[in-house]
């Protein structure tokens, strides 16, 4: 993968991310969930958002070496975790589907 | 009797003061920082007359070599700044002169350019550790409030109640409660970066503000302590390049062509990676060539270093050794804090988080003119906060546009165009902070936000009919001001919500939270 691909895999990883800690917390699945998903759903939101912190850390490891990646994985969870705070209360269905569809439009970019 | 307060209540008091006392300068520290993270590239931006020629640093060195050659051939030293992924400007200068004085080279022709004289993204990255004040004194107000945030982060830390269950929460619309969700979710999700900033911005000057070890170590000689942290680094800057070195009497050698010594460089440093070559005794037998890296090749901050070969015959004479374990501890700290290496992503990762400092710190000062105001107190103390917050927060988004604007609005050939500029940017400010003292505070905040709209909505228009070309770090900086011109729109658009009383009915209603279900 080329860098940019990598950094991109990385930013939407850490956005997952903090999508599944935050959806693993009542207040906010209340918030952004709809009624039609099953409750062992969100208990499975924690551990996967988690595993995919963990993954974002791999992809940026694919960029920079161990020292970099380390600085741009803390900073692409943090600038993540404060999109995904402007965007609930504004736009709560883009907070939920933006990692599925960048994942899509990754999928296709990558494909290419 | 009083009872003694309790550790958070002592805690909120040292929070609320601190930071609403170093509260401005720190806004101001951060907000400059922030635009310093792109020093380089706004650099470009304020000198139009460059062009990009994409032609490599070789052959600029080459370039370079023939102009000096010709016109300065008995020169004690030369220096040539080579153009990068982030400046295309190939500059020359002589005999040891500094930083300023150099003349620009047009890098195909080799003919010296006239570019307009101006302060360039160099004085917002001067700003930030000096605050404009004489250095020293500057350095000193920047450490004791980069103490002061520190202080404000700890206490802050010590009296959220409740960290972990609010991470996620944001309630906007709601007067006082919205402006402490958004201190407190900025503050907490950047975390790590407030305090990985914070600390290693004071680690860079650590020997001045803690200067004890030296005094004992070293009687007091700041230089001894460098020269004995890394002797090769002092035996190379120590030959050849001050202003008054003496010409060498050695016999007369061609010189090599400087080109193979960026080639190599470019070997040992990576594609990209060489800024700078200097040459002491040019067209003498005891010629020395130093390639010089930009600062960005790894982590730790390498200012100064470079290889240095023989001019004459080629041959690499010293190498940078790595540091030793206590000089490269301050090098990566200080690295971390200059931001220059992992390319444009990490810049912009710097960026973005830099401005959410900035939004965290600006949140903080509103959110104590909100509070004092819902206690309903007239008292004269608020009046002056919300004039400073204004004329500080929005004010200086102003000044800073507007030091854009003059850059391309004064006449390219003005005398001491630089100060211009200066006083433009102060002219500004200070206007700002008049047109605060004199409108209700409302009512500025919503003009000087509209005002920061336009002039950063309309610089890409600026910059097109201003300038004969346009390139992608150009087209950039006029995109990422027209966001930063959205921002400033929608925030001017919800001032009224934004502050209303504790008003029931704001006058702007946004969609609470979870209002999708």
């Amino acid at each position: 993968m080329n860098p940019a691909a990598s950094f991109t895999l990385c930013v939407v990883l850490a956005y997952a991310g903090m999508l599944g800690l935050c959806l693993g917390m009542d207040r906010h699945w209340k918030q952004l969930a709809t009624g039609r998903l099953p409750a062992y759903a969100q208990r499975l939101c924690r551990p996967i958002g988690v595993l995919s912190l963990g993954l974002a850390g791999w992809a940026a490891g694919l960029v920079w070496p161990v020292g970099m990646a380390i600085v741009a994985w803390f900073g692409s969870i943090s600038l993540a975790g404060f999109v995904l705070l402007m965007l609930m209360p504004y736009a709560p269905r883009l907070a939920l589907w933006l990692p599925v569809a960048s994942g899509m439009l990754l999928a296709v970019a990558a494909s290419l | 009797m009083a009872r003694a307060p309790s550790l958070t209540q002592s805690m909120s008091g040292v929070h609320t003061w601190v930071g609403l006392l170093l509260g401005w300068a720190l806004f101001a520290i951060f907000l400059t920082g922030t635009l310093a993270v792109f020093d380089k590239e706004i650099d470009w931006w304020m000198a139009p007359e460059l062009t990009n020629q994409d032609q490599g640093p070789v052959v600029a060195a080459n370039v370079a070599q023939r102009w000096l050659q010709a016109n300065h051939p008995t020169s004690s030293s030369w220096t040539i700044a080579l153009p990068t992924e982030r400046s295309p400007r190939l500059a020359v200068s002589v005999d040891g002169q500094r930083r300023g004085e150099n003349t620009p080279l047009d890098a195909e022709s080799g003919e010296p350019l006239a570019v307009r004289d101006t302060l360039g993204g160099a004085f917002f990255f001067h700003f930030h550790y000096t605050l404009h004040l004489p250095r020293l004194l500057g350095v000193w107000v920047v450490g004791f409030a980069a103490m002061a945030m520190l202080v404000a982060l700890v206490s802050g830390i010590i009296i959220h109640k409740k960290i972990f269950k609010d991470f996620f929460t944001f309630r906007p619309a709601k007067g006082q409660r919205s402006w402490l969700d958004g201190h407190n979710a900025s503050a907490v999700l950047l975390l790590p970066f407030h305090l990985m900033i914070t600390y290693t911005g004071l680690a860079i000057f650590c020997v001045l503000y803690m200067p004890a070890a030296v005094d004992a170590l070293y009687g007091g000689d700041r230089q001894a302590l460098f020269r004995e942290a890394d002797p090769a680094a002092a035996a190379q800057t120590g030959r050849g390049f001050g202003r008054d070195a003496p010409k060498s009497q050695a016999p007369a050698a061609p010189l090599l062509a400087l080109g193979q010594f960026v080639e190599q460089g470019e070997a040992y440093y990576g594609r990209g990676m060489v800024a700078a070559v200097s040459v002491s005794d040019p067209g003498q037998a005891d010629a020395r060539v130093t390639v010089r890296p930009v600062l960005g090749n790894r982590i730790e901050l390498t200012k100064g270093q470079g290889l240095t070969y023989d001019g004459v015959s080629g041959a690499l004479l010293h190498e940078p050794a790595p540091a030793r374990a206590s000089l490269l501890t301050q090098r990566v700290l200080a690295g971390l804090h200059f931001a220059q290496f992992g390319g444009y992503p990490m810049r912009w990762l710097y960026f973005l988080c830099g401005l959410v400092s900035c939004a965290m710190i600006g949140s903080g000062l509103v959110l104590y003119a909100v509070k004092k105001r819902k206690q309903a107190r007239d008292d004269r103390f608020l009046a002056v906060v919300e004039r400073l917050n204004v004329s500080v927060i929005a004010g200086l988004a102003v000044a800073c546009l507007a030091l854009l604007w003059s850059n391309r609005l004064l006449p390219a050939a003005l005398e001491a165009r630089a100060s211009a500029e200066l006083a433009a940017f102060f002219g500004v400010w200070l206007a700002t902070l008049l047109h605060a003292m004199w409108r209700p505070p409302f009512h500025a905040w919503r003009e000087q936000l509209l005002v920061a709209a336009v002039l950063a909505l309309a610089l890409p228009l600026l910059d097109f009919l201003s300038a004969d070309t346009t390139d992608r770090v150009r087209l950039s900086i006029d995109s990422a001001a027209a966001m930063m011109g959205l921002v400033f729109g929608w925030t001017a658009w919800k001032v009224p919500a934004l502050s209303a009383k504790g008003r029931s009915e704001p006058l702007l209603r946004v969609r609470p939270a979870g209002a999708a279900q």
